[in-house]
């Protein structure tokens, strides 16, 4: 079983993405959307979180770009019918609402 | 077969709907006997602090309702036991003692045997 | 207004019938709202809206039809904890009757 993970919220004052990285098993993505995409801030906590985890993590592109927020090489800007694919693909997603 | 579903309930009983949602949908479920199991994550823990006066602020008692979740037909609780333990909360004195403390990575299987998942 | 009058008393209930105050239950309310659904009210009722005022004052909700089984099963046993005998009383719907004359609100969970 594999599970898409879906953050929307930016990840500075708020658990969710520390929460979401401790529970995430091998076989799950993670999706950042909105705010959430503010987690690939360079030079911020999370942004480090998330590098030191070899993750399949994937961003929109229209909300990083929206957010000036340059994608580094170890995430992957997707549109939106890449999500409906990758929602596809996984068992269940859980939208961190 | 009903598919399985599990709440991750994970916002404090005070800080808005949330919890009382998250609560009402595991209710229902269990009305109904799906297949269902909550779990108590990040602030979420906070609704198993004992002692809490819900009179104080003129709302209706979470805690109390969470004891009926049993009597509910809903036996699948678990606590994620780092919430607990950051948020000082000792685990012998939560108000749900059928809730079964997780750890992360017990928390990683328990999300894998659901079919669904909801996090609230 | 939908009111029940109990002497001098008009006592306020909603549009199902449920009490608008709970703090208005009694005994004789009781009865009268049994009337009302042509229920004349036994000892077996009673002992099953004790019950439901219990499982209120307890969990600070009005159980669905389910709980309410399992809990009269748990505190009267399993001759009275199940469905045939909470139907016969409560003319098929228990969980939505017997909180109404035991003054509790309509179970919310009752869908």
């Amino acid at each position: 079983m594999s599970t898409l993970h879906v953050l929307s919220h930016s990840p500075f004052g708020d658990d969710r993405l520390s929460s979401c990285l401790r529970v995430i098993g091998a076989n799950d993505a993670l999706l950042l959307s909105g705010d959430a995409a503010y987690a690939l801030q360079p030079g911020t906590a999370p942004f480090s979180a998330l590098n030191d985890r070899s993750l399949a993590l994937y961003v929109l592109a229209e909300d990083a770009q929206a957010r000036a927020i340059e994608i580094p090489d170890w995430a992957k800007a997707i549109e939106y019918p890449a999500f409906v694919e990758l929602s596809i693909h996984h068992d269940k997603v859980n939208s961190w609402l | 077969m009903a598919k399985s579903l599990l709440i991750i309930s994970r916002q404090s009983p005070w800080s808005g709907p949330g919890a009382r949602e998250a609560l009402d949908i595991v209710l229902a479920g269990g009305a109904f006997d799906l297949p269902i199991g909550l779990l108590f994550l990040d602030d979420g823990v906070f609704q198993l602090a004992a002692q809490q006066n819900a009179k104080a602020l003129q709302q209706k008692d979470l805690s109390a309702n969470l004891q009926a979740l049993p009597m509910f037909g809903v036996e699948e609780l678990f606590v994620c036991s780092d919430s607990v333990a950051e948020r000082g909360l000792a685990p012998e004195a939560l108000s749900l003692e059928e809730a079964q403390a997780l750890a992360a990575d017990e928390i990683t299987a328990l999300i894998d045997r659901y079919d669904q998942v909801i996090t609230l | 207004m939908n009111a029940l009058t109990i002497g001098a008393r008009a006592i306020e209930l909603d549009k199902d019938g449920f009490l608008v105050e709970l703090s208005d239950w009694s005994a004789d309310v009781a009865t009268a709202l049994a009337a009302a659904e042509d229920i004349e009210l036994s000892p077996e009722h009673w002992e099953i809206l004790e019950l439901l005022r219990s499982f209120y004052a307890e969990f600070q909700l009005s159980p669905a039809t389910r709980p309410l089984i399992k809990y009269t099963a748990l505190k009267l046993g399993p001759e009275k904890g199940n469905s045939l005998h909470l139907n016969r009383l409560f003319k098929g719907t228990p969980a939505k009757l017997a909180a109404k004359l035991a003054g509790l609100p309509k179970p919310t969970n009752c869908l």
